[in-house]
């Protein structure tokens, strides 16, 4: 980069920081950055993301962007019309190869991004050519997490807030991080590694509360959601997703919207004995929040173990959508989505807030795209389901319920021991996993990467010992009926239909973006980033980058004004380590055979960990 | 309780060990469900500093090429849980694979024994003088017959595949 455009970027870059009351920088930002109400003119009538970001357009400071989950970002340089011209503008190499699920966060005009473990931090200064790092911060972490993490040693991401930086470490302690400095300022103990629970999962900050959960659904954990106080650390509440009411905070606050969902200690008496103690129910997927209604929501892992005969029962409150108050962590709805999951159908996919037309009026609701295949559109309020549709491919189930909110089982899809059950579809993995999906109000659809993927579920006897798995099942996966491994698909909420799709030949593992300027982002477990348009899902672009994606793209404003699109690159998750054979055999002692899932993915992907920022 | 082909693998930790240890003889005095919980629940599931080398046995796998021991590792392998680190057919999942003929920590049965025995630090837990220091010269043979005259070829996506075990 030449001396002169150096100096170019700095004077931008000064001009934009010194405004503060007059320069249009860019559709959809006012002169601060700030963003204009989600709500105006250009969006789809009654449609509206929940809780509009109050923090600048220009930057990225919660994983999903803002308290909803939109994924949505207000910055409209980029269009259909000249997405063609993207380009890639600069990369950073995190140095660890290891799945890079998440998304890095941007705020100042300076970048910060976690690794996977062991989950070291870096902050980038986006002012200056070449961006230099301000910081780098490796944080003391177990190295003993790495066995006890059962699908890689992901993170999924940091939140910012009040000038530090706040992510969860694979060994169970969760760190607040001076985000000017890279000082860590606490640094606190949440999980219990030596019974399986790691963290990999994104927090957010409510009212300066870190909420943070455990991961270790595979490990016979006791699923748990907590809130830290962000200024020193230490734990303010904690809910337990089993055990008794006390244990999981339902009070007299507490209103589930079926019946089935109501009652006293289901999360002790939905599970024989005590196999709630070893339940799952972890929290590693994605929070959002509603400020209006004060509410959390959250989904729930699967029951353990996946041998179902050992826990006979409802299996409360696994695989369910919870909703606590902010302040005191109360449940005030639970909806158990799959209840007695034999599948392994977590629930712990992003809960979108937004509100929608439907029957005539606006509804609050939450739209939440679960493992089992069903897309929900729900009464956030309330848990009342309103629309449940397949979005993929599916034959466990023949359709939701809506009188009692629970799928019908296809009795032959249901595993059980000494039963090998084959083509249960969708596969484990879900018709959508953790990979998030995004919303634009201005087109009122959902973009949402999917799997389709099939398995056989062979079911068999298994003994819990705390710190190793506790599973019990072989399931072998393969595609699904058209033999595409997923598609990116467009999905109208109020409906629960499919408005155009987009088939790829691998499961489609990384997160979308959506943007004003109606260009929608995602990158594919082939090494492909891609913008697609968001009204028809024609492709408008594409890039290969160095190493599959599993993550999320964010947009952002750099100091000089510009659009800038980021990505990480860097196959992983279970689909790097547990489908893909060989591609995850970085080491030279541990070398592995193609799965038969996904045989020839190793031919146009390899193990990476980059950071990929794209602008016109 | 049905009749399984897993004879030691039961519901119950407690049937797990009794099964076990019946089957084997030789279990450890006093081990116990607490013993056990209380051995996982090292801070890091592995010892500071490494344990004395009290095995008890001279480093010699007293059941090299016995096809019983073998028989009795299979099952081991299984109600230790072992099977869902390391893949049913020792491919590898979340700890890493067997068959591959390529190992960490070294492949000689003594160093295999030492892995089990003494753990290792990317979350292989400690075993040793929990179990028996017979189940773990079993589960030697084992794993170890898992690797035997395989050397798995990468990359040449041409060859056979095989079935993985997902979460």
């Amino acid at each position: 980069m030449t001396h002169r455009l150096t100096l170019e970027r700095l004077l931008i870059a000064a001009a934009v920081a010194a405004c503060s009351g007059s320069n249009q920088t860019t559709a959809g930002t006012d002169s601060t950055g700030t963003a204009k109400a989600t709500g105006a003119a250009n969006s789809v009538a009654g449609t509206r993301i929940a809780a509009p970001r109050t923090t600048p357009a220009g930057e990225w400071q919660m994983p999903a962007g803002d308290y909803s989950s939109s994924r949505f970002s207000d910055l409209s340089q980029i269009t259909a019309a000249n997405a063609a011209n993207l380009r890639a503008s600069w990369t950073f190499s995190t140095g660890v190869l290891r799945g890079h699920e998440g998304q890095p966060l941007v705020v100042n005009n300076t970048m910060y991004l976690v690794t996977p473990y062991p989950n070291v931090s870096y902050a980038i200064d986006l002012t200056q050519a070449g961006q230099p790092l301000k910081w780098k911060f490796r944080p003391e972490n177990a190295q003993a997490a790495v066995g006890q993490a059962c699908c890689d040693v992901v993170n999924r991401g940091a939140a910012y807030a009040d000038g530090r930086i706040f992510y969860n470490l694979l060994d169970g302690h969760t760190v607040a991080v001076d985000a000017n400095t890279g000082k860590q300022l606490w640094r606190t103990k949440m999980a219990d590694l030596t019974r399986g629970e790691t963290m990999t999962m994104a927090p957010i900050v409510v009212k300066g509360k870190v909420l943070v959960g455990s991961s270790g659904g595979e490990m016979g954990v006791r699923g748990w959601i907590a809130a830290i106080d962000a200024k020193t650390g230490k734990e303010i509440w904690r809910g337990y997703n089993t055990g008794s009411d006390r244990d999981v905070k339902v009070g007299p606050r507490f209103k589930a919207f079926y019946a089935s969902d109501n009652g006293k200690d289901l999360g002790l008496t939905s599970w024989p004995g005590e196999t709630w103690k070893q339940g799952g129910g972890a929290v590693w997927g994605w929070l959002s929040y509603d400020p209006e209604l004060n509410l959390v929501y959250y989904g729930t892992s699967n029951p353990g173990p996946w041998n179902e005969g050992v826990r006979k029962g409802d299996n409360k409150w696994s695989c369910a959508i919870m909703a606590r108050d902010a302040d005191t962590g109360e449940l005030r709805w639970a909806f158990q989505v799959t209840p007695h999951d034999m599948w392994d159908y977590d629930t712990v996919n992003e809960n979108i807030l937004v509100d929608l037309p439907l029957g005539g009026t606006t509804r609050k609701t939450l739209v939440h795209f679960d493992r089992n295949g069903f897309g929900y559109t729900i009464d956030r309020a309330t848990g009342e389901v309103l629309v449940a549709q397949p979005f993929v491919q599916m034959n466990w189930s023949t359709g939701v319920d809506l009188k009692t909110g629970r799928p019908n089982v296809v009795p032959e899809k249901m595993t059980a021991e000494g039963k090998n059950v084959k083509d249960i579809c969708p596969s484990l993995e879900g018709g959508k996993n953790q990979q998030p999906a995004a919303f634009s109000p201005r087109t009122g659809l959902f973009y949402v990467p999917t799997n389709n993927l099939c398995m056989d579920f062979e079911v068999r006897p298994v003994t819990y010992i705390p710190g190793t798995p506790y599973i019990g099942a072989n399931a072998p996966e393969k595609k699904g009926p058209g033999g595409h491994g997923g598609e990116f698909i467009a999905w109208d909420a109020t409906t629960g239909k499919k408005v155009w799709g987009i088939e790829e030949p691998f499961p489609v593992w990384g997160g979308a973006l959506a943007t004003a300027g109606g260009v929608v982002f995602y990158g594919t477990l082939d090494g492909w980033f891609k913008a697609v348009d968001a009204s028809s899902g024609k492709e408008l672009w594409k890039f290969k980058v160095g190493s599959g994606v599993v993550g999320n793209p964010i947009s952002y404003l750099g100091p000089d004004g510009k659009q800038y699109i980021a990505v990480y690159s860097g196959i992983g998750g279970d689909m790097g380590l547990l489908i893909a054979g060989d591609v995850a055999a970085n080491l030279p002692y541990d070398v592995r055979e193609r799965g038969s899932t996904l045989p020839d993915l190793g031919r146009w992907t390899s193990w990476g960990g980059m950071l990929f920022v794209f602008s016109l | 309780m049905r009749q399984s082909h897993v004879v030691v693998c039961s519901v119950a930790i407690l049937a797990a060990f009794a099964a076990a240890q019946s089957q084997i003889g030789r279990a450890v005095p006093n081990a116990s469900v607490t013993d056990f919980v209380r051995f996982v629940a090292h801070p890091d599931n592995i010892p500071v500093g490494l344990p004395s080398r009290d095995y008890s046995l001279p480093l010699v796998n007293p059941y090299e090429g016995n096809a019983q021991a073998l028989k009795t590792g299979a099952r081991l392998y299984v109600a230790y849980n072992c099977i869902d680190c390391h893949g049913a057919d020792g491919s590898g999942a979340m700890g890493p694979s067997f068959a591959d003929s390529r190992w960490r920590f070294g492949g000689t049965p003594a160093e295999v024994f030492e892995s089990i025995y003494q753990g290792r630090p990317d979350g292989m837990p400690t075993w040793g003088g929990r179990i028996a220091n017979d189940q773990i010269w079993m589960l030697v043979t084992y794993v170890r017959s898992l690797s035997a005259g395989k050397n798995v070829a990468t990359e040449n996506f041409a060859g056979a595949t095989v079935e993985r075990t997902g979460h």
